[in-house]
């Protein structure tokens, strides 16, 4: 007989599917997706490279809980688009009943005709990237949304019975305590179901990261990001969300369950440019540039540029950081009936120390990251893997 | 291209004069060498000995290489740039580190002349190679920059050559150079050194220019060695190389007498016998020959497996037979300066012994000896002979061994009187006891000799006051060229004074120091403490009075190296009980990623892993990791941003 966790592995298929959509209008100054501005002319050879990586992948349609197309901007596919868009994912990958489907998308882009495709397709939850209300800070963010639309989306999304996540953005250069409250609060006012608050990252190979560098933007204070952080749990818990991860919050019963997949180290579907995916205990990259995966789908090759087959150790040492970026923590019982491995035996040492210095609470059963803990957690998971 | 007069000096076997063909173009290199006519031995009458010696960069590789192409040692095609500097390194870095011999054939008047030239490294921590060259030799040439003019270094190896009672002949290089100025520079010789410079030849090793002419003045002007080939065999160990196949091989000045292929012969001081089984010259290849006698320089194998049996300096004899007296030999040379090298990994110990042992093999004159640090565990500490020393060793062990590793500052060695009367030689910052069981305090002083344009007179003056350097004399080489004498602690000048002598004149100084001796000081040992724990790898030793801005730089500088921790974490430096400086790294604050979905997990978890990997590789102590760098930070002067001297 196998181990119950090589059993589970065993007859388990992945039961989560992401697409990637690599196009956007522009490129905001910030960000380092796998995205190409400006090149709709692409979409028809997208679709074509999308098939035949579903083909050859997945050989046969594959059922999901939870299917999400993500980007760079869903959206700029358009109500057409993102109709065939719906269409060739559900083909490869039939939904089970009571699936979850999230689409992300621009408030720009939300009009009557997309809420309409993706209401008529069958989504479920519409992920706004609203990132502010404010229109400087939109500005300097380089988005071509106002607050408006926001507001727009939101309510078309709801006559479409769709949920609604919302994506916020803090520490913004310049930006003050005072008016990431009043985000949030403009935010908790639409009434989404869920929210998702970053903190601004300077990543290399942005103008965000050139201009930075020149001297022209600043990072905020490590300790004005730390009390904005702390703020919007704060305001996030009073109004009724529950924090239930690093940066999510939901009204009770409305986390992203694709999302919580990831966390919990299971496996995963995934295509388009710069997917990641999680099959057999392999994890695959697919290349970032859209270009290069155009031209190796579509020249019979595969798109894989990073491929790793993690050792059933490395695999549970990554299970057991993921899952700690969840408020909940992890249960011993429920780790090792999972890895094969107990969460002691990996780590007992770090987490000891970690308890001492107050960052992990253990109740003997269960571990979490204490309130200290979740906000310094990146210098602890080296310590961990 | 050369002057008018029919040249006097022919090729070994070559039938052009030289000024027939352009020299760059040397006539084919004979095939067979030494001739099959050669006698058993070399009249002495017809051999020369000599070394170039000069400031560092002044051209002494590149004219023996001209050299090499004017007597037809090396052909064209097999000539590269600094040919005798053979060592990777001191290719990778464009300096002679090791002085290196070679054996040149050339025709004069008729008469074949065997040369024999040493290249010397010009760096004042390989002055004692130039030493060990002059022994073998009866006269020098003494290379001189026609821009720049009598360096600090040209003024320390021409004194050495008039010790050494060296005919020396003056030579003015890099006369191709627009800004060139031959007679000026003739004056500082004369002016600085006494020497007779009217006949300074003015050559170009860079074009070729008149270095014929220096061959033909190392015939004319230096005289033949003087010993008897048949008399009992003297022979002196001048310098050893580790050939991975044949093991040692034995660098000798034959004095007197002639050693054959198969003698059994006798290291004097080492007492050994050993059965020659093969000797030779370079030209520049080692090429085998059936005898050496007396006046000629040359090498020797005797199946010797390890470096460390030929001892430097040793006197060659024969076994049987009449025996030679030893000859005087060598002084040491001089460790001065120490550091402390640890492996990054504990588990990394025994393959840096290894490689430690490896590299004295080929480099007897760096030592090492086991210590341990409450910080850095098990390590060595290191001697060497200067910090350009120092930088190449652990250069070599890095690109030869792959071992990552640690490095405490630099110190020097110091002479400790303890209050029952024991001395003790320190190397070692933390073996320093308590301020109250010491008598006396002593460290090294050099005498520094800095060579500069004028106008940096009152700036190097004022360095040296600052550094409490004791005044010994100043010297005008010419109207614009100026040098000073003062006398250091050798902890300054090991410290930073070469880049402050560098900053300070622009580039335009340069200094060469030797050993005075020890002196009484008013020196403390510093220690530093993070998170209230001494860290002994951090201690060093300076003078009091520069304590206490020495303790505030330093603990600034490691407020900075120091990694935020998830605690707070102090920072003090003391002197016994006393806090002199103190800092507090404060306690992280923030640091979480926001966005962890599908694709960020790899790369996320493989970022993590080498944040891990990376603290694998600092030191940690109380739960403090310390990043390698910090171990340098005591260098720090807390006179300027980015006083410390990076590696
Ligand atoms: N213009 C010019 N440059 C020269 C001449 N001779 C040497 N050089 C250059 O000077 C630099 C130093 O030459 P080296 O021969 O390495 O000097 P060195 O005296 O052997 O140096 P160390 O062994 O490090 O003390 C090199 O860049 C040479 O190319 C010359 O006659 N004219
Ligand atoms: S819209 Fe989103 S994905 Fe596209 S460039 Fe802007 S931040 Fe990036
Ligand atoms: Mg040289």
């Amino acid at each position: 007989m196998l181990p119950i966790h090589l059993q589970a592995r065993k007859n388990l298929m992945p039961r989560a599917a992401y697409i990637h959509v690599p196009f956007c209008s522009h490129r905001c100054g910030y960000c380092n997706f796998a995205l190409v501005a400006g090149r709709l002319d692409l979409v028809p050879s997208y679709f074509e490279a999308l098939q035949r990586e579903f083909h050859s992948q997945l050989v046969e349609p594959r059922e999901v809980d939870t299917l999400y197309f993500g980007g760079g901007t869903p959206s700029q596919l358009g109500a057409e688009g993102l109709a065939r868009l719906a269409e060739l994912a559900t083909h490869w990958h039939p939904l089970a009943e009571g699936f979850e489907w999230t689409v992300e998308t621009n408030p720009a882009d939300m009009d009557a005709a997309v809420a309409q495709a993706l209401g008529a397709a069958g989504v479920n939850r519409l992920s706004l990237g609203s990132q502010s209300f404010r229109p400087a800070k939109l500005e300097l963010l380089e988005r071509d949304h106002r607050a408006e639309d926001i507001q727009r989306s939101v309510e078309l999304a709801r006559q479409q019975g769709m949920a609604v996540s919302l994506d916020l953005i803090f520490a913004t250069p310049g930006e003050t305590l005072q008016q990431w409250l009043d985000d949030l609060r403009l935010a908790i006012g639409l009434e989404p179901e869920h929210i998702s608050v970053y903190g601004l990252t300077f990543e290399k190979g942005t103008t965000y990261w050139g201009r930075r560098e020149r001297g022209e933007l600043e990072s905020a204070e490590d300790e004005l990001e730390r009390d904005m952080y702390l703020a919007a749990i704060e305001e996030l818990a009073a109004a009724g969300f529950e924090h239930y991860e690093v940066s999510n919050f939901a009204r009770p019963g409305h986390r992203s369950r694709h999302n919580e997949a990831y966390w919990r180290g299971d496996e995963y579907y995934a295509a388009g440019p710069g997917a990641a995916r999680y099959v057999a205990g392999v994890r695959e990259t697919n290349h970032r540039s859209t270009t290069t995966y155009l031209k190796r789908v579509l020249a019979g090759e595969s798109p894989v540029d990073e491929r790793e087959q993690l050792t059933d150790e490395s695999r549970a040492r990554e299970r057991l950081v993921f899952a700690l970026r969840r408020l909940e923590g992890l249960r011993r019982e429920d780790f090792a009936a999972a890895t094969g491995f107990t969460i002691d035996e990996l780590a007992a040492e770090a987490i000891q120390r970690f308890v001492e210095w107050k960052l992990l609470d253990d109740d003997g059963q269960r571990i979490r990251l204490s309130r200290e803990g979740l906000l310094v957690s990146d210098a602890m998971w080296p310590e961990m893997l | 291209m050369r002057s008018g007069s029919p040249c006097a000096l022919a090729f070994w076997l070559g039938t052009a004069e030289l000024g027939d063909k352009p020299v760059r173009e040397p006539p084919p290199r004979p095939d067979l060498w030494p001739p099959a006519s050669a006698a058993t031995f070399m009249d002495p009458k017809y051999i020369r000995n000599f070394s170039i010696i000069a400031h560092i960069d002044h051209g002494k590789s590149t004219l023996a290489d001209r050299l090499l192409e004017v007597t037809g040692t090396v052909s064209l095609r097999e000539m590269k740039e600094q040919l005798l500097d053979d060592m990777d390194l001191e290719r990778q870095r464009g300096i002679t580190i090791k002085a290196n011999s070679v054996s040149m054939r050339v025709k004069h008047e008729g008469q074949e002349y065997e040369l024999n030239l040493i290249d010397t490294p010009g760096h004042v921590d390989f002055q004692y190679e130039v030493s060990r060259s002059l022994t073998c030799c009866e006269g020098a040439l003494l290379l001189v920059d026609a821009f720049q003019g009598v360096e600090a270094q040209t003024v320390a190896n021409a004194y050495n050559a008039i010790e050494h009672d060296l005919e020396i002949v003056p030579v003015l290089n890099k006369i191709d150079l627009t800004h060139a100025r031959p007679d000026e520079v003739k004056e500082e010789i004369e002016h600085t050194l006494g020497l007779d410079a009217t006949e300074a030849i003015g050559c170009s090793a860079k074009t070729g220019l008149n270095c014929d002419q220096v061959i033909k003045a190392v015939i004319d002007r230096i005289p033949p060695p003087t010993g008897d080939p048949k008399a009992p065999l003297q022979a002196m160990v001048f310098d050893s190389v580790y050939d991975e196949f044949r093991g040692a091989i034995i660098f000798v000045r034959v004095m007197n007498g002639t050693v054959k292929k198969g003698a059994r012969i006798k290291f004097l001081q080492a007492g050994t016998e050993h059965d020659v089984v093969e000797l030779g010259q370079k030209t520049p290849k080692r090429t085998a020959k059936p005898s050496l006698s007396a006046g000629q320089v040359g090498y020797m194998v005797c199946n010797i497996k390890s470096l460390g049996q030929v001892h430097i300096g040793d006197t060659v004899t024969v076994a049987r037979g009449e025996q030679a007296k030893a000859l005087p030999g060598y002084e040491e040379p001089k460790r001065m300066v120490f550091c402390g090298l640890y492996p990054s990994d504990g588990q990394d110990f025994e393959t840096l012994r290894e490689a430690l042992g490896k590299l004295q093999v080929n480099d007897p004159s760096f030592v090492f000896e086991p210590e341990t640090s409450d910080a850095l565990g098990f390590g060595f500490r290191c001697g060497f002979l200067g910090l350009l020393h120092m930088e190449i060793v652990q250069q070599r062990l890095e690109q030869e061994a792959d071992i990552d590793l640690v490095q405490t500052a630099p110190n020097v060695t110091y002479k400790i009187q303890k209050k029952d009367g024991e001395w003790l030689e320190v190397h070692t910052p933390t073996r320093v006891p308590e301020m109250g069981e010491i008598e006396e305090f002593q460290q090294p002083i050099v005498r520094v000799s800095f060579v500069m344009p004028a106008e940096y007179v009152g700036g190097i003056m004022k360095l040296c006051a600052d550094r409490r350097g004791i005044f010994v004399r100043q010297e005008y080489l010419s109207p614009t060229r100026v040098m000073l004498v003062y006398d250091i602690a050798l902890a300054e000048v090991v410290y930073d004074l070469h880049d402050k002598l560098k900053s300070t004149t622009k580039g335009y100084g340069t200094m060469d120091y030797e050993l005075r001796g020890y002196e009484p000081g008013d020196l403390v040992r510093m220690d530093i403490l993070v998170k209230n724990e001494r860290v002994d790898a951090l201690s060093i030793v300076c003078d009091r009075r520069d304590a206490d801005t020495r303790g505030r730089a330093v603990i600034k500088k490691l407020k900075q190296e120091i990694p935020r921790h998830m605690f707070e974490v102090a920072l003090q430096a003391a002197i016994g009980t006393r806090i002199i400086a103190r800092e507090t790294i404060s306690a992280m604050r923030k640091n979480v990623t926001a966005k962890c979905y599908g694709g960020d997990i790899s790369r996320k978890r493989k970022l993590w892993e080498k944040q891990k990997e990376g603290k694998k590789r600092m030191k940690s102590i109380g739960q403090v990791d310390i990043p390698q760098k910090a171990f340098l930070a005591v260098l720090e002067t807390g006179e300027e941003e980015g006083g410390v001297k990076s590696r």
